[in-house]
Order: C-alpha cells, then structure tokens, then sequence
C-alpha cells in the first residue's frame, strides 16, 4: 500500500511543523513513512509543500497521486487539485495549522492522545492542542488504511543533513567550517545546534566567504585536527583552489558538497545532481580524492564516516556529495552500525607547502625536475592504495533481483525512488547503486557486461555518471536509455517505475 | 658616511663567525652589503639558528633580508629565553616574501597567494597557544586578500601579521600592486597606472585592527615592532615599507620617515591614528611618512572567545 498527504501553504503558515506531527504519529501507529520538502527562495508568502508518504512497508520515496490534500492557504487547492486521486480527501478553510494536523490524525485513524503529546513537546502547547482537539472532533471522514499498532521502533527518522552530521561527530570531528549555502546549509545548522549537546567536542565556525572556509579548514587540519567544510555547487566553485592546495599540501580535508540546480545561481531551494563532475574534476593539477555519494540517510553516516577514515589515513581530500532532496527529505531508516575509528594522521603542526617541494627536507619548495617526477609517483601510488583498500568496502549495492538481465543503474538521492519504482512497479531488474564515484569500483564492468539491457537513472540533463561509467568501464550506455530530470524536482516513483518499463520494453 | 664605516668593519667580523659558505658575488651592490650586514650585525646568539641551509633566491641586496633578519632576531631570543621551536607557526602567502618559509626552520604552511590569513586564523583556532606569524607581499594582501585582511581584522584572532608592501608584483616582474602610485609603468601599464593607491593603514583601522604599525624594511625595526606586536593580545597588523630594488626602487622613503611614538602620538586615539594615516598617501614623492605604531587597543579575541 502507499498513501501521500501534501500539506501546502505559505512560508511561515507551518506545513513543515504539520508534516512532522503526522509523521510522528505515524510512525508510532506502524507505518513506514518517507516526506520530502519543496519550498521557495522566500521566507514569507510563496508557496510551499511537503509530501508526505507512508506505507505499511518500507518506501523512500513520494508519488506523484495525492491521497489528501491538506491547504492551509486558497493557492494550495488550485496548484495541486490535478494530482488528487479520484477519491481525494481535500482539507481546507481558514483554520490554524494544528486543527488540520487533528484532522488528519482522524482521517489516518491514530490516536489524538500521540498528537497531544507530541504537541506538549512545543511552546505555547495549549492552544495547540486546542486547535488539534477542534480538528479531530470536526472531522468525518476516514481512510481505509491496514490496521497497524505496533509502533516502530530500531529505526531513526531522519533527513541526510542530520546523518551527514551525525557521521562527522561519529568520526571525531573537530571543526565545521562553512558559509551558508542552501542546500548544505541544514548540516551548519546541525552541527551548531548539537554543539550544545553534552559531550560533544566539536565546534562551527562561519567565515567570510567559502575561500577562507577551506583554507581556514586546512590550516586547522594541519594542526592535527579533523575538520569538515561545507557547501554547495557555488560555493564549492571558491574553494576548489583550496581542495587543489590540500592536493599539494597533504593536508586531511573532509568537504560537504550538496548540489542543487547550477549554472551561476540557479535555483536556490531544488534538487539537483549535476555537480557530479565538479565533485570529480575540481581543482587545478592533478591529485587523489574521494567523491562518495550516499542515497540515504544510513549511507550519509556511513560514507562520512569513510570519508574522514579515507583522508586522515592517505592525507588526501574526501568529498560527500549530496543534493538537496537527499540533504532535507527524511527517511525511515536503520540505524549505521560498525562506523570505523578515525586516527588522526598528523600529531602535531608539521611543514605544509603548496609549492611543489621535497618531502624529506623539510617540505621546502623545490623546483628539481627528479623531485618533481618523484613526487607525481609517490602520489599517484598513494591512489592505487587508495583504490586498492576501497574495495573492502561497499563501493556499489545491488538491489532487487540478482538474477535479471535487466539492470537499472542509479546514484545518490534517486536510490529512493528507484527502489520502490522496482517493488511497486514489480518490474523484472536489478538495480546496481553506485557509492564510490572515485575510486571507482573495478567490479562494476563485469555487472555491467552481464546485463541485456541498462537504464540509467539520473537528476541531471547530461547524465554524469553515464559519462564516468563510459571513462571508468568503456561502457557506453545508450541516449535512449537515460532516464533524467532536470527540473529541480525528484522523481516520484510511479513516474519513474512507468518510465523504466518503456525503457526496458 | 662614518656609519657606512662602522657597519663595513662589524661585518667582517661576523662573516668570519658564522661561516658563510655561499660566495658572495662577484658584482656586489653596496645596498646588498648593508643589507646582508644589518641582519648580521643584530645580536644573535650562536647557539640558537632557525635559518635552514637552503641557499637564498632573493635578490642580492633585497630588503626581505633586513625583515627575515629582524624576525630571525626576535623568534631566537624568544627560544633562548625558552619558547620551543615547535611553539611557532609561519605562514605565508605566494610571491617574494613567500620564499622566508623555506629559509625558517619552524612549523608552518605555504599557503596560496592571498590566503596568509584565513589559514593562520585556522591554526590558530585549533592552537592558540602557537605563537602564529602570517607573512604576505602587498599583492597577497591588498589585492588577492584583500577580504581577508579586513574580516580577521575584525576577528581580532592572535596573529601577527606582516605585510611586506614593496607597492609593486616583483615575482611576476613588475606589474603594479593596489597601492602601485599613479604614474607608475610596466610593460602591462604602457600608459601608467591611473587609479589612486589604497591606503592600507586606513582600512585596518576602520575594519577595528587593534594593533596597527608601519615600519621601514630594517632589521631593528621589524624587531622592536614585532617586540611590541607580541606584548599585544590580538591582531596585530604591521605594514613594512620594503623598497624592490629591482622594480620598485624607492630607497628615498626611509630619509621621509619619522617614529610617531617619538613624535608623542596617542596610540589609543582613533582620530588621531586617522590622521596620522592619511599623511602618507601611498602615492605623493615627498612629505613625511609616519612610523610606529598608528593604533592600539586590545578587545576579546576570537579562540578564546569560541571556546566561552
């Protein structure tokens, strides 16, 4: 079963604080529950809209069918009126959020005692609860929906900010830096809010300008620090002379990069995965790195993690490349186990130079042709080594039938709906996520080779990755076969699920 | 001319003590002399040397001599009186002055050009207990930094930074520099530069720098200011006046300069360090230039106030 609330209305009208309720509520009813959020550059008025999903398995994705429409303004009802199911439940009228988060409660059949007390969690809970109270007796209606009450329990409703954050403190991180950037900003906010936790070591720090981000990260890295910094397409575009300087320097560096729709500006507050080749390619002269690229929160903790193991033990930078949909929709999901210890690789300030220079004097600058040359090699044999102890890990997942001919080919944030475009489409492939973008896994040519037909699924017009599979594996993957999206939006999966069977045929 | 005597003799004495073992050459400038003297002749005991054997690539009779003899002088007197090597972090940015990182044995990082600031803001975050000194040319600072300067004047972290303002691109042979006179010609400016120099002194002051200093490109100079830049809890922006010898030749300003303590100015006085600052304009070929310390007023600093 699937079902999908949208509540929509006007920044500050409170859909997000709505959306949370009734997930909760969920949540503690049984149902696997997956929203994501579509909001404005704006920070009053406009028009903004969570979906909310559930099911009675596990989803990690939004259709594009509405089950209940909830409207807290007029503009609602006529954006979204065409997606209402036939028997759409709408909500609407001039009531505070609350009332329709009672409402809605009714509608789903969980209990108003969940509501209240996830209410009393808030300030100025009483008349709140008033509102909720309202809504839950006004309303009639009911959806028929399986009878579930067993709550949940083992799995952490999150979005990939909070995980992203949560592997960065996991790993001993240090020091923040960033400059606020949509959509990379939630892990500043993360990370700053749970530096007023207890026991937590690591402090956030905003600069002037994304230049003096990485380049403040660095000289803090230097000192033997672990250190993140974080942005998105633009201002990863000031710091790429940073990321190319900790190339020369060898100095750890863990950069955050979450993409949203380029060139230039773009679009502030929507998805995108097209900074696949900025994370891969950025920064000038040649060096080692890491680009990982989880698709869900479990995989952000993860691959964080692995980023910061990856560039304290090699002295190389790791990027964690996300895009908004992963960064803030939030996902049901298990709990990351087995994260690894990070030894800091520099004990103390060292000599750091981002001229060419000689290791073994002092890291002074050196312009010797047999230096120079050696010092390629030493870096590129650290890439081999590199490439070499990635392969213990998860570099790719495969999903959904082992044995197909079929096989579907995604990356980061897509992971969600691909995978319940497969169950809920019940369509005959496998599905083959890729993590590690760089070292890229030599095991992926042989699952390519074996496979009839491929489809590749992409948010992005220029499908990226279909690019580095061709550089990687020699493997050209027909135009005809790509599936993208390039409006800022994420897929819905019975979109996608239609769009892979005519592609498969 | 007696005073070119006196230092003549005195380095002598000194070549013989400290085994020089790079030849001079062959056509000597008396500049390069004086300079190479004057780093020499100031006190240094022999047991402490933080100069690395790498041989020297400045020019012969570079006033980058005179400024690394002057911090020479104070980092070595400070690891007699016991501060460890490791107690200190250099950082520079890319161009002239940069080439000091290789000739000082201490911790520290090369940084790129324009970033002197951002990354001893860094280490310093992370150490505040290094004694952190940013090195950076006039290109590195005004141009390329130019954000930087202002916002960790403003931070007000504790670092001491150097600016060794030659008013002129020399490693890239000669281009003018934001505080390049009107006038000036290179081989990129056929027609002379037409815009107006920045002045640097100014622009610290208004961003809140609370230590602001000029001095000329000697070594007494460089280290009694770094003397004083050390007793103060915060930022401390010193600007040396560095002639290029080579491109940008203008020896005549020490013969223009006056101390403003001697001149009894009042350091914690804004206008007046206002005032002071707009006397020399970066631009005009005569009038006096004011030295010393323009402004001083200690505040909270940045690492201690992250970690309250």
């Amino acid at each position: 079963m699937r079902c999908d609330i949208v509540f929509g209305g006007k920044a500050g009208q409170g859909p997000n604080i709505l959306t949370e309720v009734v997930s909760e509520g969920l949540i503690k009813k049984g149902f696997y529950v997956f929203y994501s959020r579509d909001y404005q550059s704006l920070i009053r008025g406009g028009h903004n809209f969570n979906i909310l999903s559930f099911s009675d398995s596990p989803l990690y994705s939004n259709s594009s069918k509405i089950d209940i429409l909830v409207c807290l303004d007029a503009n609602t009802l006529g954006m979204h009126k065409k997606d209402l199911k036939k028997k759409g439940i709408v909500l609407k009228g001039e009531d505070e959020n609350m009332f329709f988060a009672g409402a809605v409660y009714k509608i789903l059949g969980i209990d108003l005692k969940i509501l209240e007390d996830e209410l009393r969690k808030l300030k100025n809970y009483e008349e709140n609860i008033k509102h909720a109270r309202k809504g839950y007796e006004t309303e009639r209606r009911k959806l028929k929906l399986p009878d579930l009450n067993k709550p949940i329990q083992n799995l952490s409703f999150m979005n990939g900010s909070r995980a992203i954050s949560f592997g960065a403190v996991n790993s001993g991180l240090d020091y923040y830096y960033a400059y606020p950037m949509t959509p990379a900003t939630p892990v500043l906010t993360e990370l700053s809010q749970m530096q007023l936790e207890k026991n937590m070591k690591h402090k956030t720090i905003e600069l002037e300008n994304e230049i003096a981000v990485i380049i403040a990260g660095l000289g803090t890295s230097a000192t033997g620090k672990n250190v993140m910094v974080g942005s998105s397409g633009g201002g990863f575009d000031l710091m790429t002379e940073g990321l190319s300087m900790a190339g020369m320097a060898e100095i750890p560096i863990v950069v955050y990069l979450s993409s949203r729709p380029g060139p230039g500006t773009g679009v502030a507050t929507y998805t995108s995965q097209g900074e696949l080749n900025l994370a891969l390619y950025s920064g000038h002269g040649e060096f080692s790195r890491l680009v990982l690229a989880p698709g869900d929160p479990k995989e952000c903790t993860e691959l964080t993690n692995q980023a910061f193991y990856f560039s304290q033990k090699y002295r190389v930078p790791s990027l964690i490349l996300t895009d908004k949909h992963l960064a803030e929709a939030k996902y049901l999901i298990e709990k990351s186990q087995n994260l690894l210890a990070v030894e800091n690789s520099i004990i103390s300030m060292e000599r750091y130079n981002s001229y060419e220079h000689d290791e073994n004097e002092k890291a002074i600058a050196t312009e010797d042709k047999k230096i120079i040359k050696k010092n390629f090699e030493r870096r590129m044999k650290k890439q081999l080594e590199i490439n070499k102890e990635s392969e213990n890990f998860e570099m790719f997942k495969i999903y959904g039938k082992q044995n197909s001919k079929n096989l579907i080919i995604g990356w980061g944030s897509t992971k969600g709906a691909i995978l319940d475009a497969v169950t809920e489409g019940k369509i005959d492939a496998k599905f083959l996520q890729i993590l590690y973008m760089e070292p890229f896994s030599r095991k992926i040519k042989p699952i390519l080779e074996e496979a009839k037909k491929i489809v590749i699924v992409e948010n992005n017009s220029s499908s990226q990755l279909a690019s580095l599979i061709a550089q990687k594996t020699g493997i050209i993957i027909n135009d005809k076969n790509k599936i993208l999206r390039y409006d800022g939006r994420p897929f819905f999966s019975d979109e996608l699920a239609k769009e892979i069977k005519e592609r498969l045929g | 001319m007696t005073k070119h005597k006196k230092v003549k003799k005195e380095k002598k004495k000194k070549i013989k003590t400290t085994k020089i073992k790079t030849k001079p050459m062959k056509t000597i400038s008396r500049q390069h002399f004086q300079n190479i003297e004057i780093g020499l002749k100031c006190k240094r005991s022999p047991k402490v040397n933080i100069r690395t054997q790498t041989p020297s690539t400045w020019c012969p009779g570079c006033f980058n001599f005179q400024i690394m003899a002057g911090v020479q002088k104070y980092v070595e007197s400070q690891i007699i009186a016991g501060k460890k090597r490791e107690d200190f972090a250099i950082v520079t940015g890319i161009g002239c002055h940069a080439k000091i990182f290789d000739y000082l044995d201490l911790p520290g990082i090369n940084s790129l050009h324009g970033r002197v600031l951002p990354t001893c803001l860094g280490i310093k975050i992370a150490k505040p207990e290094l004694n952190v000194i940013g090195f950076s040319g006039d290109g590195d600072a005004y141009a390329e930094g130019m954000e930087h300067i202002v916002h960790n004047a403003r931070y007000n972290s504790n670092i001491k930074y150097l600016v060794h303002n030659n008013q002129v691109f020399a490693l890239t042979v000669a281009e003018p520099t934001p505080v390049t006179e009107k006038g000036y010609r290179d081989k990129t400016t056929p027609r002379g530069v037409k815009i107006f120099p920045l002045n640097p002194i100014k622009i610290m002051l208004a961003s809140g720098a609370s230590f602001v200093a000029r001095v000329f490109a000697d070594t007494e100079q460089v280290n009694k200011i770094f003397e004083e830049a050390f007793k103060h809890k915060g930022f401390a922006f010193i600007e040396i006046l560095q002639p290029c010898i080579i491109f940008h030749n203008d020896a005549g300003y020490k013969e223009r300069t006056y101390n403003l303590q001697e001149a009894g100015h009042d350091k914690i006085n804004m206008n007046a360090a206002m005032q002071k600052a707009e006397e020399f304009d970066y631009n005009s070929k005569t009038g006096k230039i004011p030295l010393g310390i323009f402004y001083q007023k200690e505040r909270d600093v940045f690492e201690e106030l992250l970690r309250k």
